[in-house]
């Protein structure tokens, strides 16, 4: 059965009848992160009406002929368990850090820790937004890196990028790094 | 081979169309649409439920495979097949919904507001016209306030009734105390009356304070029930004509109401006037000489809410037939 749905997901592409390629992006974080402000900032949407996410978000945004359909998923501790369900099929994770709330440093280090294991983002690239760069008391990317010890991972692309997603500081840099690292490479 | 694939087509888009498809496909359409709504945001919900759509569209195919001998390798040959055929592309829109959670999102949001509609229709078709509460627009009046206004509608026709009761009786102690001239007072009370009539500005507020006043008198109510009085005919011309009105409204607020819930009503609305009584009582203790001079007024009041409640009726008739016009365009 399991063949049958892969046959059947490239019929599906066919039938579609896109000559887009497809990518998925699964954006992930602790709560009050900034994932959906960023989502909004990527899909250049107002970013002062954002309440925190209960269920999920998605946008698709077009980037150098490639359709980027980007999964925001709510990161209240309550539905993290929840996040292993939108893992399959992913080409990318987003994983969003708000710089500034260093008491919860360690806790968006295990969560992310836990994603790295998981079998369905098992050499899947990897970008950190090390977001709120805006406020004075954010720590720098550099230092949220080393903290993480991002320098460990050997199985896979990542990549580490300021930014202040309310304002759209830093954003494109990422965006950038996946278009030259991901999008060109498929 | 080219004629194989071209069985097979056809074969599979007959599967499509069939009963065998469609009714399992539509079953779980219907029975799991009311979660989505077109909100931005999805619910985690909506994954699940998905994921189940997924096991279902899966189950049919491999039992229809199975069942004409086809391969999978030679289903999907033949499906690629539609790609150029664009009505059958509409065909196979459900079993595109498997790996598109967008596309199962707007089918399942669209089927829920469909059998939205249809509930509306079979609701308008069977009461001729649409409840309140719909009528309302978008579901402003939750049931909580809808019962509420119910028994705030009982209220106030009990208070008329009350009203009425007390009416009597003041006559009488009028007639008691001043036989001679009741005749003339009489007739002044009922011009004035008719003068008043036109005055709006009721509120529910006025009427609530209205029902308080006409509690106040506890003693006339026990006086009536003393076997010397007898009320004078006189006296029973214009109560007549406010219990005739009253019996109107009182029909039109139980067309309203639905006679499971009237039960319970009752049970508060007890327990409402209780309170009032309560209340009341303490207020008059303090202050016995305001009685007398505004217990006449609000009679017209309750002669006036029935025909701004009217208005209020025509008014949101209107609204909710504009509104449904702009969904079903929609």
């Amino acid at each position: 059965m399991g063949e049958v749905q892969k046959g059947l997901f490239s019929v599906i592409e066919k039938l579609k009848g896109t000559t887009e390629q497809e990518l998925r992006i699964v954006l992930l974080g602790l709560d009050n992160a900034g994932k959906t402000t960023l989502l909004k900032q990527l899909a250049s949407e107002d970013v002062n009406t954002i309440t925190p996410t209960q269920g999920f978000n998605i946008k698709s945004v077009s980037c150098d002929g490639m359709k980027l359909n980007v999964w925001d998923i709510g990161g209240q501790r309550k539905i993290r368990p929840f996040w292993k369900k939108y893992l399959e099929n992913t080409d990318l994770l987003i994983y969003v850090i708000d710089s500034a709330d260093k008491k919860r440093f360690e806790e968006t280090g295990l969560e992310l820790s836990e994603l790295i294991d998981e079998e369905n983002l098992k050499g899947v690239p990897l970008l950190i937004f090390a977001n709120k760069q805006d406020l004075a008391t954010a720590s720098p990317a550099s230092e949220i890196a080393e903290g993480l010890n991002l320098h460990t991972y050997r199985d896979r692309e990542w990549q580490i990028q300021a930014c202040s997603a309310v304002d759209g500081e830093g954003v494109q840099d990422g965006m950038n790094w996946i278009i030259n690292n991901i999008v060109k490479k498929k | 081979m080219a004629d194989d694939g071209e069985w097979m087509l056809e074969s599979i888009a007959g599967y499509l169309s069939s009963p065998d498809w469609i009714i399992p496909i539509a079953d779980f359409t219907e029975n799991n649409c009311s979660v989505f709504d077109d909100e931005d945001e999805n619910k985690l919900t909506y994954t699940e439920i998905h994921q189940r759509y997924k096991q279902l569209v899966e189950r049919l195919l491999d039992n229809y495979m199975q069942e004409v001998g086809i391969t999978e390798e030679q289903f999907l040959e033949a499906s690629s097949a539609l790609t150029v055929n664009k009505t059958l592309q509409a065909v196979f829109q459900p079993v595109l919904a498997t790996h598109d959670f967008q596309m199962f999102r707007s089918l399942m949001v669209q089927k829920n507001m469909e059998l939205q509609l249809q509930a509306l229709h079979v609701i308008k078709e069977r009461n001729g016209g649409l409840p309140e509460c719909l009528t309302d627009g978008v579901d402003v009046m939750s049931e909580l306030e809808k019962k509420e206004m119910n028994i705030l509608q009982e209220v106030l026709r009990r208070s008329k009734e009350e009203y009425e009761l007390e009416k009597a009786d003041r006559i009488q102690e009028k007639d008691e105390t001043a036989s001679t001239s009741s005749s003339l007072s009489e007739a002044l009370l009922g011009t004035a009356c008719d003068s008043v009539n036109g005055i709006n500005g009721t509120s529910q507020e006025n009427e609530l304070k209205e029902y308080g006043v006409l509690k106040t008198s506890p003693p006339s109510c026990e006086r009536k029930t003393l076997p010397a009085l007898r009320p004078p005919v006189k006296g029973s011309g214009p109560a007549d004509h406010m219990t005739s009105e009253i019996l109107s409204d009182c029909d039109s607020s139980r067309r309203l109401t639905d006679e499971e819930g009237l039960q319970q009503r009752t049970e508060y609305l007890k327990q409402q006037r209780d309170k009032l009584h309560a209340l009341k009582r303490d207020q008059t203790l303090k202050t016995p000489t305001e009685r007398a001079p505004v217990a006449p007024d609000p009679r017209h009041h309750t002669q006036e809410i029935s025909v701004e409640e009217k208005k209020k009726l025509q008014k949101r008739k209107h609204l909710a037939e504009k509104l449904k016009e702009e969904v079903i365009k929609k």
